[in-house]
């Protein structure tokens, strides 16, 4: 306070200034003390189990444990499938979003009704559904022997199609409403511009709708790729053995084997593997912003 | 695009497909919505026979859903009361003051969000199992505030940011005490906002699952760890009931946020417009 009331005419300012950061401070601080003990610190001991052997000293084994036989063909099933919903929810929600953004407004109204209700809705229930939905005397199957298509019923059920219809369809809102707000976004009279220059539809596409909407689809398909990585329900209820996800092990192993020190080792991967893709679509975001502000020019 | 596939077939051929991907959203609640009231649970679809069975056998002798349904509330309520208070005091902060490190609390909000839940509820486990805190309520409504409050906090910055500062200072400029504005200009203008953050963190709590199922206990079982132990070990038809319950009730809340955004769409225009009026006004009070 002394160092700010030494020029005198500045002083109204200043101490306003100073008054606001105070009431700031003072209003943050439930938050950043909540959160700080009850997120933070809890990763951060999560990040010291998995480091420590049962002796105390410092280890690695944990680490190298999840990173080998079982362990390691978890992680290559859980990076699969999430890869395998980031590609379906990024086309699927390429293709609604676009046709979205064509509709009437009271069209597209009710046709983003759709899109944004389930995802308010408990993923458990939503799996349910499809539960009922893929059994062998389930809807689709039903429909697909009414319509004597050869092979029906089909296993819908505990296997990677299961898993992966599931987790698409929880997937898809995030991608509908990022792609919706991208395609939104696009200046028309670029179009429009290239169009009375003579470039033909498919130019237009490829040379200027593609490269603006690109960062927004490598940033949603990336988020919906972090998003399942930690997916748990719709895995362990729609899918076989061969499609158990990391989330699944860690929790076998907290809630069964009392192996905290593993599941500490595999949460901190599946963290990192989180940060990676964050720092990906971070990337992608500002190289999306560099380009649309030098097509603006 | 609009010119792209502009052709008579591509815009039935896109319908189409959009069509299906819509139905591929909306036909798993449907299909339970349907399938809660049918006499045979998984038989058939359509249901021949209809039934309101599996709704009276939640609440029979011996049934677990009224407990897993009390105690999910009660931990919800919980929950909302604490990401309010954390919400409204961090969304004034983020909103109107001058704060040191703004970005890196902005980060440290979003931080749950984005983190694995499965993360999060892991290290939840590992700070209260020493406590002896699992299967306290407590505890349950600690964590899942974790995960509400961030929701709470965005939607009251988006709140505070859509009230027009002007007001504020107007009331200051004659006179009003902080408290007064607070009362008097911020708090019935930010109302739509704080019903819409605090049935979301209601909801949050209500419907999550990871940190519920690490932190309950034998005895304290939260709806949502009851619906999955019941898809798991013990197929209870009643579970479709319940599951059609949790869907009126998320479409009951939406309603209801949609509802108090709607109520409260015209309090600032119309508090606005006063001082148009006033300007119109004036001339006219010359003539008289």
């Amino acid at each position: 306070m002394a160092a700010l009331t030494t020029t005198a005419p500045a002083r109204p300012r200043k101490l306003l200034a100073s008054r606001k950061t105070r009431i700031g401070i003072l209003y943050a601080l439930p938050v950043v003390v909540y959160l700080l003990v009850l997120f933070v610190y809890p990763i951060f001991s999560t990040l010291f189990l998995s480091l420590k052997d049962t002796d105390g000293a410092l280890t690695l084994h944990w680490y190298a444990d999840a990173l080998t036989g079982v362990n390691l063909s978890v992680l290559f099933t859980t990076l699969r499938i999430s890869a395998e919903t980031a590609l379906l929810s990024l086309v699927f929600g390429f293709v609604l979003a676009n046709a979205i953004s064509r509709l009437k407004p009271l069209w597209a109204g009710v046709a983003m009704l759709i899109v944004v209700v389930p995802h308010f809705i408990s993923a458990l229930v939503r799996t349910y559904g499809w539960i009922i939905m893929l059994g062998d005397k389930g809807l689709v199957n039903e429909t697909l022997t009414g319509l004597s298509l050869p092979g029906a019923p089909f296993q819908l059920l505990y296997n990677e199609l299961g898993v992966v219809i599931g987790t698409t369809s929880m997937m898809l809102p995030y991608t509908v409403l990022l792609l919706y707000g991208v395609m939104r976004g696009v200046d028309r009279r670029l179009l429009a511009a290239a169009a009375s220059m003579g470039a033909g539809r498919i130019t237009i596409f490829r040379r200027i709708y593609l490269p603006l909407v690109s960062p927004g689809l490598a940033s949603a398909g990336l988020l919906s790729f972090i998003l399942s990585l930690g997916y748990y329900i719709t895995p362990a209820l729609m899918g076989g053995p061969n499609q158990t996800m990391i989330a699944t092990l860690i929790n076998q192993q907290v809630m069964k084997e009392n192996q905290w020190n593993g599941a500490a080792a595999q949460g901190v991967l599946l963290l990192l593997i989180t940060f990676a893709g964050l720092l990906l679509v971070k990337l992608v975001t500002s190289l999306g912003a560099s380009r649309r502000k030098r097509s603006a020019t | 695009m609009m010119e792209l596939r502009s052709t008579l077939a591509g815009r039935i051929v896109l319908t189409a497909v959009a069509t299906v991907i819509l139905l591929f959203l909306a036909l798993p609640i449907v299909v339970i919505l349907v399938t809660s009231f049918s006499n045979n649970a998984f038989a058939s679809f359509p249901p021949d026979t209809w039934t309101l069975n599996w709704y009276q056998a939640l609440f029979a002798d011996g049934s677990k859903w009224p407990a897993a349904l009390s105690l999910s509330a009660l931990v919800a309520a919980l929950s909302t009361v604490f990401s309010l208070i954390i919400g409204v005091t961090a969304a004034t902060a983020l909103t109107r003051s001058e704060l040191p490190l703004r970005s890196a609390v902005y980060a440290l909000v979003l931080g749950p969000l984005v983190i694995p839940q499965i993360v999060t509820a892991l290290g939840l486990f590992l700070l209260f199992e020493p406590a002896a805190m699992l299967g306290s309520p407590i505890a349950i409504a600690l964590g899942h505030t974790v995960l509400a409050a961030p929701i709470a906090v965005l939607i009251l910055i988006a709140t505070l940011r859509g009230i027009d500062e002007r007001l504020e200072d107007a009331a200051a400029s004659m006179g009003a005490g902080r408290l007064t504005i607070a009362r008097r200009i911020t708090f019935p203008l930010a109302a739509p906002g704080m019903i819409a953050a605090a049935i979301f963190s209601f909801i949050t709590s209500f419907d999550e699952f990871y940190i519920s199922q690490f932190l309950s206990s034998v005895d304290t079982v939260t709806l949502p760890v009851q619906v999955y132990n019941s898809l798991t070990f013990e197929i209870d038809p009643s579970v479709t009931a319940i599951s059609a319950i949790l869907i009126a009730l998320a479409i009951l809340a939406l309603a209801l946020v949609a509802l108090a955004r709607w109520l409260g769409s015209g309090r600032q225009g119309s508090l606005l417009s006063v001082e148009n009026t006033a300007g119109v006004a004036n001339p006219g009070g010359e003539t008289v």
